[in-house]
């Protein structure tokens, strides 16, 4: 993740879902997360920079909305599971302190097997 | 968890009696109500945050596990896992985790606003850890009720700068 772009995400579910599972979501997003307490080699100081909302969304519903600090880790990961109780997609929205939005969108769909 | 716990009794036995009544005194002064067992309230920053966030509701062990490393090597990237065993259902839910850890310079890390179509509450992050602290997950109901489990966790290499 390191050489990928700030705010390029990934969101996981696992490949067969059937109606009423409770799914793990994994989602990532590239972003130096950047406390504020840290200088350049070359001593200049290295303002705070990091994701402070995340918005998740499941067809039209919010089903959850976290609050970070800088103090998550590098490239951030969170894994929370989701009852698939309907066709739709997941969206997570990350918002960083510098005001970007990164948006990112997985399809929840039932295999026919 | 266990051995966690075991730690953590020996570190109340013997803590030294200026500790426990420095926290006392704390408590005492913002309403902030925990189990006698638990951590102590390490500075005015957590106290703050404690009393915000759930005011003088008593804080009691149970419903959620904190699952960290004993030792992290890195504080830059420390795991956490956050379970419960409580309903997701309308009208009986988790509305909300928090995380706090006691020593880093911003203790109120993250917050999960969890709504109950989750189906469940298991969450998992990495997170950056300054020194060897305490560790809070501490969540709340929809009625009210607030839940936690704490973890110690020793931190080897400094995560904040």
């Amino acid at each position: 993740m390191m050489t990928t772009d700030v705010g390029e995400a990934r969101i996981r579910v696992p490949d067969q879902i059937k109606l009423g599972d409770l799914i793990t979501v994994n989602a990532i997003i590239s972003h130096p997360m950047d406390t504020g307490f840290f200088r350049t080699p070359e001593g200049a100081p290295i303002p705070a920079y990091f994701i402070r909302e995340v918005v998740v969304t499941y067809g039209s519903q919010e089903v959850a909305r976290f609050e970070w600090t800088s103090g998550v880790s590098r490239d951030p990961v969170v894994s929370f599971t989701l009852k698939a109780d309907k066709e739709a997609p997941l969206s997570m929205i990350w918002s960083d302190n510098k005001g970007a939005s990164f948006k990112q969108s997985i399809n929840i769909s039932f295999g026919s097997a | 968890m266990k051995s966690r716990r075991a730690f953590f009794q020996s570190c109340v036995v013997s803590a030294a009696g200026f500790l426990v009544a420095r926290s006392e005194q704390l408590l005492a002064r913002t309403g902030i109500s925990l189990d006698p067992d638990d951590p102590e309230v390490p500075n005015q920053e957590v106290a703050r945050i404690l009393k915000e966030l759930f005011g003088d509701r008593p804080i009691r062990r149970g419903h959620v596990e904190l699952d960290m490393p004993l030792v992290a090597e890195d504080g830059r990237v420390v795991p956490v896992i956050i379970e419960s065993d409580l309903p997701m259902e309308p009208g009986q839910y988790v509305k909300a985790v928090h995380l706090i850890v006691d020593h880093n310079p911003d203790a109120h890390l993250a917050a999960f606003h969890l709504t109950p179509a989750l189906g469940s509450v298991s969450i998992s992050t990495r997170i950056k850890m300054k020194r060897t602290t305490w560790v809070r997950a501490i969540l709340e109901t929809n009625t009210g009720d607030v839940w936690a489990d704490y973890s110690r966790v020793q931190v080897t290499l400094n995560g904040c700068g």
